[in-house]
């Protein structure tokens, strides 16, 4: 029994297509009690460490899905017949990191922090649906705000927001990186 | 002249002002916390005056930082009676802008190693959702064909039922959002049905007006296939197919 409740999860996790919460597994899966479908599940993932297979299921934005494995890129690439994935803009990647770390913000708070104006950026981020309007704030001109959505964290493999190293140990790494440039010989 | 050629180049990666002060600082090797103004200020003039063209939109922007250069000198050059407290210098304005600044530096940086990894790994999410190709040939409905359906719509669910106005307030961002989380959930949002399920006109009015703002922001797209088909919604994507 147990061993089919771990292929009926894989195929839960197969068959959709976006990340799987454990939260819709369980209300599928309404014939198991959850303390099952929880050891169901990891035993499935151990399966995927040992066994000697191109895929994995893997967790992001919250919940399961299937994978291929990073080092066979090349070989994908060439059966889909691309060369490279659009990749964001710099621009993009800071926009993403000031909205993932203030939020909810609006694009005037984005464009101080970033010190330029971002709105072509930001029309591209909610085109690209990484980012989203929530609302707006309460304040004069009642400006639209935003966050960052699922699709984000599912983009950069994130599984929760928090995953994001915070902005005290942000500013730890800096000091570090700012103490081994010192060391660092002068030209 | 070698010197000041090279710096030039260099200069053309900077995304903004905070981006050039931050180099300055660095150059200087000076800590952030403890900022000489009377440098930083003259060598961000001296890059303001190396320039013999200007474009206006993004000097404007350098200008800000220079007047906020400028007036921090102004007030540290204004005789005090009692020294000022630490958090009252007026250079924490920029050291505080900076630190955030370099944070955010720093954290697109790690965005960007985590994009690399992802981008290895191909998912099953990376498929486009079931796009036939007759589904692409949708065309766009023009504002007016949209208002015309809405009121045709309204007019038949007018006399169908009579009811009472209730004084109640919709918010355009509520039903702007409504739209957004049915498109996150589903594909496409069926225009008929998004407005038969608004209970009252004024809440049907603001949808539509919320839905005309998703559109005039490039948001959404409506789009039908020929004339006298249902007319959906759909998120606009640059293309389906490079993501």
């Amino acid at each position: 029994m147990e061993n089919r409740l771990k292929e009926i999860i894989e195929s839960l996790i197969f068959m959709s297509l976006e990340p799987l919460t454990l939260e819709k597994i369980k209300g599928v899966l309404t014939e198991f009690n959850e303390r099952e479908i929880e050891q169901a599940i990891n035993e499935l993932l151990e399966t995927f460490v040992t066994n000697e297979r191109g895929i994995q299921i893997i967790q992001a934005a919250g919940g399961y899905l299937f994978s291929t494995k990073p080092e066979h890129d090349s070989w994908i690439k060439r059966l889909l017949k691309l060369e490279r994935k659009n990749r964001l803009s710099s621009a993009a990647l800071e926009t993403l990191s000031a909205i993932a770390y203030h939020q909810p913000i609006t694009l005037a708070e984005i464009s101080a922090l970033r010190g330029v104006d971002s709105s072509h950026t930001l029309k591209t981020l909610l085109q690209k649906r990484l980012a989203k309007i929530v609302g707006r704030k309460k304040s004069p001109g009642n400006p639209l705000i935003y966050r960052t959505s699922e699709k984000f964290l599912a983009y950069f493999g994130l599984n929760n927001i928090k995953d994001l190293p915070s902005p005290e140990e942000m500013s730890k790494i800096l000091e570090e990186e700012n103490i081994s440039e010192e060391d660092s010989p002068t030209q | 002249m070698e010197a000041s050629s090279h710096y030039q180049v260099k200069l053309e990666v900077f995304q903004g002002p905070l981006d050039l002060l931050l180099f300055l600082i660095r150059k200087k090797k000076i800590k952030i916390h403890d900022i000489p103004m009377a440098t930083i200020t003259r060598e961000y003039l001296d890059y303001l005056n190396q320039k013999d063209r200007i474009n206006l939109d993004r000097e404007a922007e350098f200008l800000l930082v220079a007047a906020l250069l400028i007036y921090i000198k102004s007030q540290m050059l204004l005789p005090r009676e009692k020294p000022l407290e630490e958090e009252k210098d007026p250079r924490q304005i920029l050291v505080d802008r900076l630190l955030d600044y370099e944070r955010m530096k720093a954290a697109s940086g790690l965005l960007k190693e985590k994009e690399e990894e992802e981008m290895q790994r191909w998912k099953r999410t990376a498929l486009p959702a079931v796009f036939s190709e007759d589904e692409m040939e949708y065309t766009e409905v023009s504002l007016f064909d949209l208002a015309e359906s809405f009121f045709a719509l309204m007019k038949r669910k007018e006399t169908a039922e009579i009811k009472t106005i209730k004084g109640q307030e919709y918010s355009l961002e509520e039903k702007m959002k409504e739209i957004l989380d049915h498109l996150e959930e589903e594909d496409f949002l069926d225009f008929l049905d998004h407005f038969n399920r608004q209970e009252s006109f004024e809440e049907a009015l603001v949808a539509f007006l919320g839905l005309l703002e998703l559109i005039k922001a490039r948001i959404v797209t409506a789009v039908q296939e020929t004339h006298f088909r249902p007319i959906k919604v759909w998120i606009r994507k640059k293309n389906v197919k490079s993501s």
